[in-house]
């Protein structure tokens, strides 16, 4: 498996990039984190106190490397600091506890985009040359319209004035969290509006890109062969043409995923979710710079591993990619 | 160059750039009409539109109208710049990489990679989070930085392709350097991918920028949709119903953001004709699957003289080129056709024994093209017999592609069958109009009466399908009664007719050789043991050795099951060895047909004899 050992090797390299950008970027960038964050305060943080800020960010004067060894150390031993906003409580326990939240409505509502949108591709490219090719601009005008922007106006609609769904939160405030079956339901029906936005906001580029990939796959002579074949035309589209297109697909995952990601934090925020994105956006207007680069560091290690995930399916699927196996 | 023809033809792309311009006259112009300064509060709170107000109030009493067009102009500015910058980037990564290979490539390669992966909001968001003062300028360049990887993997790619391309080694041997190469040779040949992948940081470049302003991440003291949007949502706009608060700025970022994309549709189909659609695609001919650009209709179109340039090398546009260059190795030029005068057709009878199994009578097809419409096939009439092996010559475009897809009913549009008739016999003598049948009738009879192989033995067979579940599809629809050790043993008995061990049945495609495909692919079309098949060139795209075993083993299999061959190449002294009768096709018509040997002795049409001269100048008949 040359192949994959050759993407776990890159994506191993990746993760240690995003783990040392994490460093670098509070350490390089032109604002320092404790004069922004004094600055910010005006007047309400005792400027004596800078130096027991500094170390609660763990920045010290001590030369970058030896920084950086400490910073791996603390990694190594799941330390990702302590919140300044939520003093003293570790960075690890508030992401531990905001990362369900995304994993579930990120994650599903990225399965059902996907599905839904490779499908719907599908078929519009066997369909092409008909009334579905006006289907494109409108996919195109859904495709382009910000997530926030269509979650403001799905609340509108949907909560504010139909009163269909509950507009903001992860469950009922007065339910008592656990594994009941009322706490549960309250889950899924807060979820399921972030989730149709994010759905909304995203299916249409899958539904784009993989028409034009079968489309372009269908001008194929192993197509045509099939279709000589005398194949019913459903097996002909699903096990030679889409087969083929959707592999493109798979490997362009990791740039569709970054947009759905970063589409589904706006998300989280305007449906105050107790999610990764929501928390991100609370760290970033509190200052809290241990939090931010904490929760930066998780999300990028997830969207790695979601790419790895894609790249291992997508040696179950082509192949080619097995040789020398 | 007059002005019509800068007009772009697309509907998609005209309405893109009429939005795109709406939008830029509005940044341009919108500022200097209003008549409110964009930040000047007021006694008039959240508004409805009124003549004072033409877009209304916000909470605080300014001028909705003033704010969006002052927003117009910097959304876009930032885009623009964003795109720009991101861009450059890509583009001197993607080339560098692309063109240099080895140790700086890899690098490169794993640096893209590094930024394709690391979800670029969150990385935004941080890096925004630091910016002491955030200008415009800075949070555009953050953005750019977040964004250029997806570009730069592809004109990688693109460059990688190109570099192998005969201009590129012509620049090479002319001793130009390494930067004028990359620059002046490979870059202007990729432009469609720069414009598209800039339209595309554009758009990401305006989202992003309204997504962070959202947030509160922006520069708030400048007026943009972003910030806009910001201050609706923090001024409970949506709850105290002021629509024309935050309606437009969104509405506007998902109008610009789809009209950018509907130019890049009309790029991608410029540079991929297969994905066209609107008129040129209208006549749909039944009963076919796959409609994409074929590139026997290009060439047919083109009067075999010249194939359109595809663009920035689609796979239409490489399938074109693989056929030209394949033509070209004949060693019988296009010009051939146009130098030797017309003459009446010569058509003797044939002396073939069989019973008739395929007649071709008066067929025609046309191709509507933009100059008109091209006769690619007119008039042909021929007659298969049992048993026979007919071959087709003709050089590229001379129609003969075009005939025998009419005669199978795989052609694409815009090809359509003008007149004519074909009708199919089979062994009880029970006659098919297949032009007529439907698509379950056709489906009933492809396969185990016609089957089909193809010239590129590389592209016929499904690549991610093994060996084995390519015959087993086929079997199991055609004969549902066997069952699957029965369906196997079936094509493991086939491999082992064609010379390929029975093992290798569970084997991929791009695990076997070249001619080895080949083959697999002929025992595929035997499996159903069909009446007639028709071979597109089988053996062209093989080398000479390979090309010969091949040949010997279609020769040695029709002794064995006795079918019908019709076999189309421009190799005519390949067709006058194998062949029972000859027909010779030029700007579709049949200019010469019938028995092979007589062919060869007393050639009567010009045309003929003029290519029977060129291959004895070549010494293939020596």
């Amino acid at each position: 498996m040359k192949y994959l050992a050759r993407k776990i090797g890159l994506y191993a390299f990746i993760a240690w990039a995003a783990l040392t950008l994490n460093f670098l970027i509070p350490r390089l960038m032109p604002g320092d984190p404790v004069t922004l964050l004094l600055e910010g305060s005006q007047g309400a943080i005792d400027p004596a106190a800078k130096a027991a800020i500094a170390k609660a960010y763990g920045i010290s004067d001590d030369p970058l490397p030896v920084q950086y060894v400490d910073y791996l150390r603390a990694l190594a031993h799941g330390d990702l600091g302590t919140s300044i906003s939520q003093f003293p409580v570790p960075v690890v326990d508030i992401i531990s506890r905001a990362l369900p939240w995304t994993l579930g409505l990120v994650g599903v509502a990225t399965v059902v985009s996907f599905l839904l949108g490779t499908g719907l591709g599908v078929l519009l490219a066997w369909r092409r040359g008909t009334w579905s090719d006006h289907v494109l601009p409108a996919l195109t005008f859904l495709n382009a319209i910000p997530y926030f922007w269509m979650a403001l106006i799905l609340v509108l609609v949907l909560s504010v004035h139909l009163g269909l769904f509950p507009n903001a939160g992860g469950y009922e405030r007065i339910l008592f969290p656990g594994w009941t079956p009322q706490f549960i339901g309250s889950i899924l029906y807060h979820a399921l509006l972030p989730a149709i936005t994010i759905v909304l906001g995203s299916f249409a580029g899958w539904v784009l890109s993989m028409r034009n990939m079968t489309v372009t796959v269908l001008g194929e002579d192993y197509v045509s062969l099939a279709e000589a074949k005398g194949l019913p035309s459903r097996h002909v589209l699903l096990t030679y043409a889409a087969r083929n297109a959707i592999l493109p697909s798979i490997t362009g995952f990791a740039l569709s995923l970054g947009a759905v990601v970063g589409g589904s934090m706006l998300t989280e925020v305007i449906f105050n979710y107790p999610g990764v994105g929501y928390t991100l956006f609370s760290a970033v207007q509190a200052q809290d710079f241990p939090l931010m680069q904490g929760l930066f560091l998780i999300i990028s290690l997830a969207v790695i591993a979601a790419n790895l995930v894609a790249d291992v399916a997508y040696v179950f699927l082509d192949p080619r990619t097995r040789q020398g196996a | 160059m007059s002005i019509s023809s800068l007009v772009p033809r697309s509907g998609k792309v005209r309405a893109g750039l009429i939005i795109v311009l709406v939008f830029v006259l509005i940044a341009l112009i919108g500022p200097l009409t209003a008549t409110h300064a964009p930040q000047a509060t007021s006694f008039d709170l959240r508004q409805a539109p009124s003549a004072r107000h033409w877009m209304g109030t916000t909470q605080t009493g300014q001028d909705v109208y003033a704010q969006f067009v002052t927003g117009a102009r910097v959304s876009l500015l930032v885009g623009l710049v964003a795109g720009v910058v991101s861009q450059v980037f890509s583009v001197i990564i993607g080339l560098l990489g692309g063109y240099l290979r080895g140790v700086a490539d890899d690098l490169l390669y794993i640096l893209t990679a590094v930024f394709l992966v690391i979800p670029g909001m969150p990385l935004l968001i941080v890096l925004t989070g630091y910016l002491p003062s955030r200008g415009l300028f800075a949070i555009a360049v953050v953005i750019a930085i977040t964004s250029w990887a997806g570009s730069a993997r592809v004109i990688r790619a693109q460059t990688m392709s190109l570099s192998g391309r005969e201009f590129v080694e012509a620049a090479r041997a002319g001793g130009e350097s390494r930067l004028r190469i990359m620059f002046a040779e490979v870059l202007p040949n990729m432009l469609p991918l720069v414009a598209s992948g800039f339209l595309f940081s554009v758009i990401g470049g305006i989202l992003s920028e309204a997504g962070l302003s959202f947030l509160g991440l922006g520069s708030l003291t400048t007026v943009s949709w972003g910030s806009m949007l910001y201050f609706a949502q923090s001024g409970q706009a949506l709850l105290s119903g002021a629509w024309w608060w935050y309606v437009p700025p969104g509405l506007a970022i998902a109008i610009i953001g789809a009209g950018l994309a509907l130019i890049n549709f009309g790029i991608d189909e410029y540079a991929n004709p297969r994905l066209r659609t609107g008129a040129a695609r209208r006549h749909a001919a039944r009963g076919s699957l796959a409609a994409g650009a074929d590139p026997t209709a290009a060439d047919a179109a083109a009067g075999g003289t010249e194939l359109p340039a595809g663009g920035a090398g689609g796979p239409a546009a490489a399938a074109a080129t693989t056929r030209a260059g394949a033509a070209g190795t004949s060693g019988s030029g296009a010009a051939l056709a146009d130098t030797v005068p017309d003459a009446d057709p010569v058509i003797r009878a044939a002396d073939v024994t069989g019973d008739p199994v395929i007649e071709v009578d008066a067929l025609s097809v046309d191709y509507p093209t933009v100059h008109g419409t091209v006769h690619a096939v007119d008039g042909v009439t021929l007659t298969l017999h049992r048993g026979e092996i007919l071959g087709l010559a003709g050089e590229s475009g001379s129609g003969k592609s075009t005939l025998t897809n009419a005669i199978t009913r795989m052609l694409r549009p815009p090809a359509r069958i003008a007149g004519g008739a074909v009708t199919y016999t089979d062994a009880d003598g029970t006659r098919t109009d297949l032009l007529a049948l439907d698509d379950r009738g056709l489906r009933g009879i492809r396969w185990t009466e016609i089957a089909v192989v193809f010239q590129s033995a590389m592209n016929a067979l499904n690549p991610v399908t093994s060996i084995g579940s390519q015959f087993d599809d086929v079997i199991r629809v055609h004969r549902p009664d066997l069952g699957p050790t029965r369906r196997t043993e079936l094509a493991r008995e086939h491999l082992r007719r064609v010379g390929i061990d029975p093992e290798r049945i569970g084997a991929y495609p791009h695990e076997l050789s070249g001619g080895m495909k080949q083959r697999v692919a002929i025992a595929i079309a035997l499996v159903l043991e069909p009446d007639v098949i028709f071979m597109d060139e089988p053996t062209t795209a093989l080398d000479l050795l390979v090309q010969r075993e091949v040949l010997d083993q279609i020769v040695r299999l029709r002794e064995e099951y006795g079918f019908a061959i019709v076999f189309t190449t421009h190799d005519l002294a390949l067709l006058l060895e194998i062949s029972d009768s000859i027909a010779v096709m030029r700007r579709g018509h049949l200019v010469e047909y019938g028995p092979a040997a007589e062919i060869y002795r007393y050639a009567r049409h010009p045309y003929t004899r003029s290519l029977l001269d060129s291959l004895e100048a070549l010494g293939s008949l020596a």
